[in-house]
């Protein structure tokens, strides 16, 4: 019966639309128009999709080719044959990195005491300083004036001054490292500052004095120590200065090939415009100019020439550098100082051989590197979706490397989903099945009404409060064990998932309220006539054949999560490097930047047509496929469930 | 009846003297764009001439852009123009113009737990390029050194780059913010954290400055502090009526005063 009742009103519907043909006698048939207006509406959508995917492609399409020119440039210039070194040098700096924190450490067992004392007069110094720094400005600037003010003016400025020191010096709170005594001296000495005594206070010297002296003291203990630092930090400078001499050479091979371009082009344009115009003046004007920003263009045989002849004497160094660096490492105590530099040395030892393979591949890749080696489209590919480094305005070598935006990306939907799916799920299994009409009533609107809030008042939100709760958190003893904690950023990756997990929530909600509510009644009923209580069929009958849908509204929720701009340009931190995965799940806590936001932050101040300007648009396409797969996969999964459903 | 009427002949008549003001378009420089050019802005605006302003400060990269495609009658930049950006102008058939503002001086700040006050200018350069990742390698309280830059579009980032970073890039571990002021905060917040600002922001909250290798960022001071830079107008073109009015007040006395309140070293003091 009911089933042939709703064609039957489906029909009358129709009906009431297609009988008022009140309007033909302009010549329209109205029915037409109807027709016409409603499928003219959804043509328009799908022909701005189509439209958005061409301008999309259009623009990213020439990244290949240009970035594939950049990167030919990179080696004709030689920029490569330099990097071949650099890349591995780079390390080097780690490892001084962790020898100089070895012996900060080291010396710290015997000079720390000092330092702090130091350190602590210091910033109480400052302190003060800033609290009368109105009084000390005007004082100083009075004696500062030629002809020198009267004493009429300078006598009251001091008093004042004498004031504002007396007055801040006994409010000041003097750190434990200070004996009572020293306490009053400290006091006494600051209340005195002027900008009129040159000298450095009395005890001040003192404590500087000893600093020296109980540093002198710990050098001299760990003596090897200093040395072989020093010995290791030092290493690497000759070669530095011959490849800094290389580097200059090759940038600017680089520059003027650069500027050759940008004036070749330029010319074309100016030509073009000479060929249009009508005006003979204004013609010869052009050519004129065109004329005048001819230029040469680079030789790249000629310049890079100087650059391999080289390549001989820079292995040489290298190797000079490798013998160095071992001598030095195979001077560093194992034993002496406290366990955390021991570990630190040890850390050093352990990435020595690498650096020195690594370092001794680089010198024998430099004597046979050849600037002629063709730039395939291949590499050109691999250099984008595989590239680890996104560097833009380099004053060396841009690079679009887009996995650590992925990283990013994804980490950050990561989080929350995590934090949504069972929110929102939970949410939406009880306002369905277990709430009373007015908790519903209460519950729905207000999760829908999260999705009015602005995503950059959220944005506000994260900057403003959810940053330094975080933070304030991390740092309650008891909450150690967490990893990651105590947080160093306020801004990264957790704060921005858990707003977008706010963001996502209503999305997910009411997807999967709706399929529930698809769930036919008759299973509802056959479940009870079996006699399964509530909760037994919620669980066992209604959230599993409710499930794809439901599956589907997560996906949704990371369609949403991943698009997403505002809140992750300004909560997630923008760093644009891998997150270091070596701290297990604390590494929710660094700070990234996402597809969206690099987008939003650069597209502004790029030149139209750069490849800087096409990366962007690469990094948009990707995101539009991203979307496409998961609106895909969801749409899948609801498929399924109607097919289950009939 | 009546109130609507004369609502919209006071709406109209405001709009036609909206019509009747030149709008000068200024973009570029987040440096200058976010405190000082909007104050010569209103200052010239209170001198009596019809003209409204429309300033978007995104970084002095935009400058150029906006030069080239006619949409902007003044870019303001915290660098000089490039080569390419030169040519890029020029291949449109204008010539850039250029005219020195102010000079500004590149503050770096810590936070103000921070024990320490003096770096050098090497140490300065290892923090930033990621070769000292810890504090405690410059003598400091032991934490790992967190790095705060502008974003790649500003030209402070540049600058900071060609006056001290030797030609070298920043760490990978560098955080990128859109602006002089959320550096300033994020430094405030972190105990570990290191960054840069212009001579204007310096005096936020929670922040200190440090001097390097002894020199302070003070206009007194300026020949010997290393970070210190000029700053610049430029137009395509010979500059005319409104934007010439303009530039003129700007590099006036009153200009000067309005240079030297917000924290820029005017140009007679520089030199």
């Amino acid at each position: 019966m009911e089933e042939r009742l709703a064609p039957l009103e489906r029909q009358s519907l129709g009906c009431m639309l297609l009988k008022k043909k009140k309007l033909n006698a302009l010549g329209f048939d109205t029915q037409k128009f109807i027709r016409f207006f409603f499928a003219s509406n959804a043509s328009v959508t799908i022909i701005v999709l189509v439209l958005i995917m061409l301008m999309l492609l259009r623009e990213g399409a020439g990244f290949l080719k240009t970035y594939k020119y950049e990167l030919e440039t990179y080696r004709h210039a030689g920029l490569e044959f330099c990097d071949i070194v650099d890349r591995p040098l780079a390390q080097h700096q780690q490892l001084t990195s962790r020898l100089r924190r070895a012996l900060g450490a080291s010396l710290d067992t015997i000079s720390q005491h000092a330092r702090n004392r130091r350190d602590a007069y210091l910033n109480m110094k400052r302190q003060i300083e800033e609290e009368s720094s109105l009084q000390r400005e005007a004082l100083s600037v009075a004696l500062e004036q030629t002809p020198s003010a009267g004493d009429k003016i300078i006598e009251p400025l001091r008093t004042q001054l004498a004031i504002a020191g007396v007055k801040s010096a006994m409010s000041l709170t003097v750190r434990s490292f200070f004996s009572l005594d020293e306490a009053d001296k400290i006091r006494a000495e600051l209340s005195q500052l002027s900008p009129e005594t040159k000298d450095i206070p009395a005890f001040l010297k003192q404590l500087n004095d000893h600093f020296s002296t109980s540093d002198k003291a710990a050098k001299k203990s760990f003596a090897t120590l200093v040395k072989a630092t020093e010995i290791f930090e030092e290493a690497p400078e000759t070669l530095q200065e011959i490849l800094i001499e290389i580097k200059e050479h090759v940038l600017q091979t680089k520059t003027a090939a650069n500027e050759f371009n940008t004036l070749k082009s330029g010319r074309l344009k100016l030509l073009e415009a000479a060929e249009n115009t009508q005006n003979p003046v204004e013609k010869a004007d052009l050519l004129k100019e065109a004329a005048a920003t001819q230029a040469m263009p680079v030789d790249f045989h000629q310049r890079i020439k100087l650059v391999t002849s080289r390549a001989d004497e820079l292995a040489e160094k290298v190797h000079q550098y490798i013998t160095a660096i071992q001598k030095a490492a195979a001077n560093l105590p194992t034993r002496g100082s406290p366990a955390h530099a021991i570990a630190l040395l040890d850390e050093v030892h352990h990435e020595l051989p690498l650096h020195v393979q690594e370092m001794q591949t680089a010198a024998d890749e430099i004597k046979t590197w050849s600037p002629d080696k063709p730039v395939s489209f291949l590499t050109v590919i691999g250099a984008f979706f595989f590239g680890s480094n996104w560097i833009t305005n380099s004053s060396w070598q841009d690079s679009f490397g887009f996995v650590p935006l992925l990283t990013g990306s994804l980490i950050i939907s990561l989080i929350a989903i995590v934090i949504a799916t069972p929110i929102s799920l939970m949410a939406a299994i009880y306002s369905n099945q277990f709430a009373s009409e007015r908790e519903k009533e209460l519950i729905k609107p207000v999760i829908e009404f999260i999705q009015a809030i602005p995503s950059i008042v959220l944005g506000f939100i994260g900057i403003s409060v959810l940053g330094d709760l975080i933070k304030d958190v991390s740092e309650v003893t008891w909450l150690q064990w967490i990893p990651g904690f105590p947080i160093q950023e306020r801004l990264n990756m957790f704060n921005a998932g858990c707003l977008l997990a706010l963001m996502a929530i209503p999305t997910m909600f009411s997807l999967s309220e709706d399929a529930l509510n698809n769930v036919p009644e008759a299973y509802v009923d056959a479940s009870d006539a079996l006699g399964a209580t509530k909760l037994q069929t919620v669980f066992r009958v209604i959230v599993p054949s409710a499930f794809s849908g439901m599956a589907a509204a997560v996906l949704l929720g990371i369609g949403r999560v991943i698009g997403e701009t505002m809140v992750v340009l300004l909560v997630a931190g923008n760093r644009i490097a891998i997150p270091d995965f070596s701290s297990g799940a604390g590494v929710v806590f660094q700070p990234a930047h996402t597809l969206t936001g690099i987008i939003a932050q650069e597209l502004g101040e790029v030149s139209r047509g750069s490849t800087h300007w096409q990366a962007l648009f690469m990094v948009g396409i990707v995101l539009f496929c991203i979307s496409l797969i998961i609106n895909w996969c969801a749409r899948t999964f609801v498929r399924r469930f109607e097919q289950f459903k009939a | 009846m009546k109130p609507v009427l004369l609502l919209l002949i006071m709406m109209m008549s405001m709009a036609a003297e909206l019509w009747a003001q030149t709008t000068l378009r200024i973009r570029g420089s987040d440096t200058l764009g976010a405190k000082l050019v909007p104050q010569l802005a209103e200052a010239f605006k209170k001198q009596g001439h019809k003209v409204s302003f429309d300033i978007a400060a995104e970084g002095s990269s935009t400058t150029f852009t906006n030069l080239a495609s006619g949409t902007a009658e003044i870019g303001m930049s915290s660098r000089k123009v490039k080569a390419d950006e030169r040519a890029l102008i020029r291949s449109k058939g204008a010539l850039l113009h250029e005219y020195e503002l102010a000079w500004d001086m590149i503050c770096i700040v810590i936070n103000k737990n921070n024990p320490i006050n003096d770096l050098s200018k090497k140490q300065i350069l290892q923090i930033f390029a990621g070769d000292i990742k810890d504090w405690s390698e410059v003598g400091g309280t032991p934490g790992p050194v967190s790095i705060y830059t502008r974003n790649t579009s500003s030209g402070t980032y540049r600058d900071f780059i060609a006056m001290a970073m030797k030609g070298r890039e920043y760490g990978a571990q560098s955080q990128k913010m859109a602006g002089n002021e959320q550096i300033a905060s994020e430094v405030g917040s972190n105990m570990n954290g290191i960054g840069y600002v212009g001579l204007a922001y310096a005096q936020s909250k929670d922040i200190k400055i440090i001097t390097i290798g002894g020199a302070e960022p003070k206009v007194s001071k300026m020949k010997q502090y290393p970070y210190a830079r000029p700053t610049y107008f430029y137009t395509c073109g010979e500059p005319t009526g409104t934007t010439k009015e303009f530039i003129d007040f700007c590099l006036s006395g009153a200009g000067e005063a309005i240079v030297a309140k917000v924290g820029f070293i005017p140009l007679t003091l520089a030199k």
